[in-house]
């Protein structure tokens, strides 16, 4: 950042002459001092994990969750500035709410994000406001049937002329992160905050395009990740927040949930596990380094 | 004068990604009189130390009834206060007018964090200057709450804020597990006592300068409320007497600021998430 | 040609001659919804000693019309209430929405608890009388069944008026002519209510539906059940009417077309 001091990067929406938003730059910083989030899409739905850092030994325990759910569908996880998170969370739900009051259907996933990139967008191109200082990853499993209205009271023609169409596959997971400019793609994976790096190269060997994973997998790959992800830092104490969403006839019913304590106390001992086992292998090559000195 | 170009305005980053007028509001929290909260499985208490401008005026309330489940203790500018009080106070009564139920204090609290967020990212607008300890009773027990000028809000089983507030943080952490199982009574003199940590040398607690604000359940598991009352004066005299008697103080000599203390001071400041 | 762009996409006035703005405006007063149009009848529910049960049957009518066959009058709310919609069929969707908007939010909470029943029935209460303040009203009877904040069983109506009742047993529209004096048998008072079975109060509701059914032309032998108590809701869709006996039809005399 050589351009520091050249007074381009005091204001929001200013471009450097060569063509840089540096305000939006430096809520970037403050995403990567947050703790790492993740989120995983699978063949048949998405989990989301973060790390949450104890900052203080009087926090309660379990409490100050960082998961929101935004639809009955949708959940948010975040990394970065925590109000502003909150503040992403509220208007998050402010476009659901609004989506379905116009037409009367939930939002999609690919919908949601594409509004909160606008919005987060808008936050970049004026001077009057700040960029947001979060990276958010969004997930959501859009429902598979042909048109889910609500207020709807009777069942329709089963067939034909304003029926359903038979064998047509819709809805499914979806995932995407949103970034403080404004750019969002769809993931597989995601991964942002302090140990994103280790998350993602972790993420790709899950290989999660080829569509094998199933969802109690990836909450397991997701608790390992965070622990992974985790290993720089080791001397801050964390707790692991995690969510997920299936299908209709998955273990969620189409619900953005908690997951369940029994599910998620397991993942966390397999990643415990998982980690100490590399940590031994480490230690004999060390061992094995030292003979050979 | 100024610490660098980046700190006049809230809509402004550092290029490490921090945003200094939020940290400089979190520094006129810590000018403030401490006020200490905690909670046990039946109540939640506040207690505060009153400061007077000078030797004949009266001392500033730090100590205010929400709702009757809802109390809150102010450090830091008590005008911007009064605001997010009153805010409150009106979202408590809707909730009562529109669902006939008192406000669940996750709900009530992150009503604040949210309104303490939108100052922090618009030109033209400042962050409060005040930390609010929340503490009540809703229908999941008792809670307390911290609120930072940043919008964070926190809950805890204990917490203080304000100047030289780290002496009770450091007593609140060393006796946490006894706090859970303790009675009114009990609690309310740990809550005292951790007060009574952050004084300087030839300060004391007494009826004048000392509040205390209670709400709990009347019994365990029942629906009885106590509602939120904040005790002044005579009222406080038992509970500080029977500090004074109090062997354990003698028993632990006051200690320096444990190491966490550096941990818990920057929670104070940042907004950047742990 | 007018080129200020107040005036642009508009019809020519050289082409079409200058807009009628009188037709903007409606000559005298708003008028607002005046009468249901399409409608759903009676809503019964009586409390028993663990909860509540309710029926509603499955047909909107259409004036007399017979008109949709499969219509759904009552819905849960949270896993935990259930509302039942007695009047105008599009403003039960409109409240339905707002329901499914209101639960959205409650689950935003982390903490379990939600809106029990009774909060429920006030909330709906303050939403009918602020319509009909308006001069508005949203066309409905309701019945909100549940549990309170005790875990005691919760029974209240709140009408197009915002008025609100409360009753161990209560039915909206026919209902309360017609099923309110059987149901009244078995529960007078709240006392009584200790002292009847699920098994018995679901039987009353089903022998209240098969009153009504044969009393009231705008029903249908098609309804749905619902049963909540604190281990949740068991609302099924699809009952029918059994052992109908329509022998007494065949004494009715003094109506239609007979002259006799």
């Amino acid at each position: 950042m050589t351009s520091i001091g050249t007074g381009y990067d005091l204001a929001n929406s200013i471009f450097s002459p060569d063509g840089r938003n540096f305000q939006v730059e430096y809520a970037v910083k403050a995403v990567e001092n947050g703790g790492t989030s993740v989120g995983i899409r699978c063949k048949d739905g998405v989990v989301l994990a973060v790390e949450k850092v104890i900052t203080s030994k009087l926090l309660k325990p379990g409490a100050n969750k960082r998961i929101a759910t935004v639809d009955r569908h949708l959940g948010v996880v975040y990394s970065g500035m925590v109000p502003d998170g909150t503040h992403f969370v509220d208007r998050a739900r402010d476009e659901a709410r609004a989506w379905r009051e116009t037409f009367k259907t939930p939002i999609s996933t690919s919908d949601l994000a594409s509004r909160m990139g606008g919005y987060l967008q808008a936050y970049t191109l004026y001077q009057s406001v700040r960029p947001f200082g979060i990276t958010a990853i969004v997930g959501g499993f859009d429902s598979e049937l042909e048109a889910p209205v609500d207020g709807e009271v009777g069942s329709g023609p089963s067939v034909g002329a304003g029926g359903k169409v038979e064998g047509k596959k819709h809805g499914g997971p979806g995932l995407y992160m949103i970034e403080p400019s404004g750019m969002y793609w769809g993931y597989y994976g995601a991964a942002t905050g302090k140990g994103r790096q280790a998350a993602k190269a972790e993420l790709e060997k899950l290989n999660l395009a080829e569509g094998t994973l199933d969802l109690k997998q990836a909450v397991k790959e997701a608790a390992r990740i965070i622990y992974v992800a985790q290993q720089d830092n080791k001397d801050k104490e964390f707790e692991l927040e995690m969510s997920w969403i299936s299908g209709a006839d998955g273990p969620t019913k189409g619900r953005h949930q908690e997951v369940p304590k029994d599910l998620l106390e397991e993942a966390e001992r397999l990643a415990k596990k998982a980690l100490s086992e590399d940590d031994d292998e480490e230690e004999e090559e060390k061992g094995d380094d030292k003979m050979e000195e | 004068m100024f610490r660098n170009n980046y700190d006049n305005d809230s809509v402004t980053f550092s290029p490490q990604g921090r945003i200094f007028q939020v940290e400089y509001a979190a520094e006129a929290v810590k000018q403030g009189s401490v006020v200490v909260g905690l909670v046990s499985k039946t109540h939640a208490v506040l207690v505060a130390i009153k400061r007077n401008a000078e030797e004949l005026s009266s001392y500033q309330k730090k100590l205010f009834a929400v709702d009757e489940h809802v109390g809150l203790a102010i450090a830091g500018l008590t005008s911007d206060a009064r605001v997010l009080s009153n805010f409150m106070k009106q979202q408590c009564l809707s909730q009562r007018l529109t669902y006939d139920r008192a406000m669940p204090l996750e709900t009530l609290v992150s009503l604040i964090g949210d309104k303490a967020q939108l100052n922090t990212q618009h030109y033209g607008k400042r962050p409060y200057g005040v930390g609010l300890l929340v503490a009540g009773v809703d229908e999941t027990g008792p809670h307390l709450f911290e609120f930072q000028p940043s919008g964070m809000t926190q809950e805890m089983l204990a917490c203080a804020i304000g100047a030289r507030s780290q002496m009770a943080r450091t007593y609140l952490e060393k006796n946490l597990d006894k706090f859970a199982a303790c009675g009114r009574e009990e609690l309310i003199l740990h809550g005292l006592r951790a007060l009574k940590e952050t004084l300087v040398q030839e300060r004391f607690l007494t009826v004048e300068n000392t509040s205390v604000g209670v709400v709990g359940l009347k019994e365990p598991g029942k629906k009885g409320l106590e509602f939120f009352k904040v005790h002044d004066g005579a009222e406080v005299k038992d509970w500080i007497n029977s500090l004074t008697n109090d062997t354990e103080v003698a028993e632990e000599p006051t200690e320096e600021p444990a190491a966490e203390g550096s941990a818990a001071e920057g929670s104070d400041s940042m907004q950047v998430d742990p | 040609m007018d080129h200020r762009p107040q005036a642009w996409g508009r019809p020519r006035d050289d082409v079409y001659g200058a807009y009628d703005a009188s037709y903007m405006q409606t000559n005298g007063p708003n008028q607002h919804t005046q009468s249901p149009v399409v409608t759903g009848t009676s809503v019964v529910a009586i409390k028993f000693k663990d909860g509540v049960v309710m029926a509603a049957d499955n047909l909107a009518s259409y004036g007399s019309l017979a008109r949709f066959t499969d219509v759904k009058r009552i819905r849960t709310f949270a896993d935990t209430s259930i509302v039942g919609f007695g009047g105008d069929v599009s403003d039960m969707q409109y409240l339905d929405r707002h329901l499914t908007e209101l639960s959205i939010d409650e689950a935003y909470q982390q903490t379990a608890h939600t809106l029990n029943a009774r909060s429920l029935h006030k909330y709906l209460s303050k939403l009918l009388y602020h319509r009909r303040s308006k001069f508005d009203p949203l066309w409905n009877h309701l019945l909100v069944a549940g549990l309170d904040e005790e875990g005691k069983p919760f029974l209240a109506a709140a009408d197009l008026l915002g008025t609100t009742f409360s009753s161990p047993s209560l039915a909206t529209g026919f209902g309360s002519m017609l099923a309110q004096p059987i149901m009244r048998r078995y529960v007078p008072d709240e006392e009584s209510v200790a002292n009847l079975t699920r098994d018995k109060a679901v039987e009353v509701v089903r022998e209240c539906m098969k009153v009504l059914f044969y009393r009231d032309a705008r029903s249908l032998d098609s309804y749905s059940l619902a049963v909540v108590t604190k281990d949740g809701i068991e609302l099924s869709e699809n009952e029918k009417l059994e052992k109908q006996s329509w022998a007494f039809a065949d004494r009715i005399k003094g109506y239609g077309t007979q002259t006799v």
